[in-house]
């Protein structure tokens, strides 16, 4: 059978990666524990689908029986989305079968049979290129990668009965209510540093927001610690990542760990008073000022274009 | 009383990381530290020990310079160190890792609870954590933002994607928390002077039963470089904060922005 498997929890990111998957001229293998996503995924590029039908709802409990089925099936690959429920899978999945695993990666590319792959380390300031070149698995993130439509008529859907991991127990779930606007869509962002003083100066960022069009996102620290934003708008390795034509940063010194989440904007400007801020080495355009005299200064500029 | 173990990770400090012109990166000058998200995970067990009578402790792997690490562990809070002094953790996979930290846990028996943090500050590979549970095959819960302790019974609120799931499940397991999770104290002076009275024991690799040739990485790294963003650099002068910021409208003007 081997071949390259593919899996997440998010079907989007799962069509993604049965199209990323098809990319290695080998079969592809799309397996999902929702019946009702097997015809869909086999319209992106998979070769066979395989709904796993076992007594749990959390993919994270099926480590132990996909490790066992991937090692019977002699996989080559197995693709996880990078989700949160994905991640504990693959990290688990890879233990159990002992083999390696490459986390997070920015690329893929599938080359003499080999899978090459880039991730970032050291909070984004290093680029570490690994070569795949026996069973491993690999977490990708969404966004990534497409998904292309590919019709294959001969794919085959198999239902198999699993055993899943029966050990812990759902006490309740409840779905997050997104607080803040959606940043990955925004096409404008102003980013709110430590510089900020006091709580109530947030009022100019939002200023600010209100005549660029813009989502007003901060740094980990004032949402973290501060908690003067909702953690959903931090922009960081461990927070959200944007791509907007416009990234405005006030007061934000630009620790990597900040930096790496905003690397896609067009157009970076940053605004510190510290002209040593590493920010300004990521930035476009920047103004070292006081953002108290810059900010207010912009709004007026820009109400009068 | 049981142990209850906390992982850590003595890292290079990123801020001390040097790229060079041809973009090797050199990570030799750079200072040690324990990985900013594995005081969450000391702090998690010297809060989890208080609350049940057992015994925090810290578990970490690496070379000899993890040594000076162990102070540093010890002043947050747990009353003993264990250490895994191997050069080989310079150059490993997440995969031995893991495989090394489940062994040095089974030598230490009676373990109860072991936290770790989603992830280490350098490689931010996220998968020590479920790769211990996996290879002592007790259960596993990530992403922790809150915990409960009654009993033999833990229940952990996970921040997910798009949901709060809450969870319980049975002693042992391993629970990887959030930066959320705590808030780490800053050890006092007194803590600090008590570290290093506390006692540490090390392992060498034939301790715990494992050989360096079982270690090697199963993934071959064949670059490691410096990344580069290219931007334009410009900051922006003018005689007045007010020329600056005209100067600033033109240019976002100019890129077609506003």
């Amino acid at each position: 059978m081997s071949g390259i498997y593919v899996y997440s929890d998010n079907l989007a990111l799962s069509l993604a990666l049965s199209t990323l998957g098809g990319q290695s001229g080998k079969e592809v293998c799309a397996i999902t524990l929702e019946q009702t996503q097997a015809s869909e995924l086999a319209q992106y590029g998979a070769d066979r689908v395989l709904v796993l039908n076992g007594n749990s709802s959390r993919p994270e409990d099926y480590a132990k029986a996909l490790a066992q089925l991937l090692k019977e099936a002699d996989a080559e690959l197995f693709l996880v989305g990078s989700t949160a429920r994905g991640r504990e899978l693959a990290a688990k999945t890879a233990a159990y079968m002992d083999c390696g695993m490459v986390s997070d990666v920015s690329s893929l590319e599938f080359t003499e049979g080999k899978t090459i792959t880039t991730r970032l380390m050291y909070g984004g300031s290093v680029v570490q290129t690994d070569i795949i070149a026996s069973m491993a698995v690999v977490t990708v993130p969404a966004g990534k990668y497409e998904a292309v439509r590919s019709e294959n008529k001969n794919c085959t859907i198999t239902t198999l009965e699993v055993e899943a991991d029966p050990r812990i127990n759902i006490v309740s779930t409840s779905t997050i209510v997104k607080e803040g606007v959606d940043l990955s869509a925004a096409d404008k962002v102003v980013c709110v540093g430590m510089g900020l003083d006091k709580e109530e100066d947030l009022k100019m960022a939002h200023d600010l927001a209100a005549v660029l069009g813009a989502a007003v996102a901060c740094t980990r620290g004032i949402a973290e610690e501060r908690h003067w934003l909702p953690v959903q708008t931090y922009i960081g390795i461990s927070g959200a990542n944007v791509k907007p034509s416009l990234y405005l940063s006030m007061g934000v010194s630009g620790q990597i760990q900040h930096v790496v989440g905003i690397r896609d904007s067009r157009v970076i400007v940053a605004v510190d008073i510290n002209e040593k801020a590493p920010i300004f080495k990521a930035a476009d355009y920047g103004i070292v000022g006081d953002m108290y005299e810059v900010i207010p200064l912009l709004v007026e500029v820009l109400k009068n274009i | 009383m049981a142990k209850i173990i906390a992982c850590y990770k003595w890292v290079a400090d990123e801020t001390d990381l040097r790229v060079n012109q041809d973009l090797s990166v050199d990570v030799s000058k750079a200072k040690g530290k324990i990985s900013e998200y594995d005081k969450n995970a000391i702090e998690a067990v010297v809060q989890f020990a208080r609350d049940t009578g057992d015994t925090p402790v810290t578990l970490t792997f690496g070379s000899g310079k993890a040594k000076q690490s162990l102070k540093d562990a010890l002043s947050r809070g747990p009353a003993q160190g264990f250490w895994v002094n191997s050069d080989t953790a310079e150059k490993i996979d997440g995969a031995a890792t893991s495989k090394v930290l489940a062994a040095a846990i089974e030598k230490m028996g009676d373990y109860k609870l072991i936290v770790c943090a989603e992830g280490a500050s350098d490689t931010f590979a996220r998968q020590v954590g479920p790769g211990i549970a996996a290879r002592l095959d007790i259960p596993c819960v990530t992403s922790a933002a809150g915990l409960e302790v009654q009993g033999n019974i833990i229940t952990v609120t996970r921040k997910l994607d798009d949901c709060i799931e809450v969870v319980a499940t049975e002693l042992p397991a391993v629970v990887c928390v959030l930066p959320e999770f705590n808030r780490p104290p800053l050890p006092g002076l007194k803590a600090v002077l008590d570290a290093g009275k506390k006692p540490v024991q090390e392992f060498k690799l034939e301790d715990i039963g494992l050989t360096a040739a079982e270690l090697t990485s199963k993934t071959e790294v064949a670059d490691f470089k410096g990344y580069v963003m290219s931007r334009k650099n410009i900051i922006i002068a003018g005689d007045s904060m007010a020329d600056k910021v005209r100067e600033l409208a033109a240019n976002l003007r100019k890129e077609g922005i506003i």
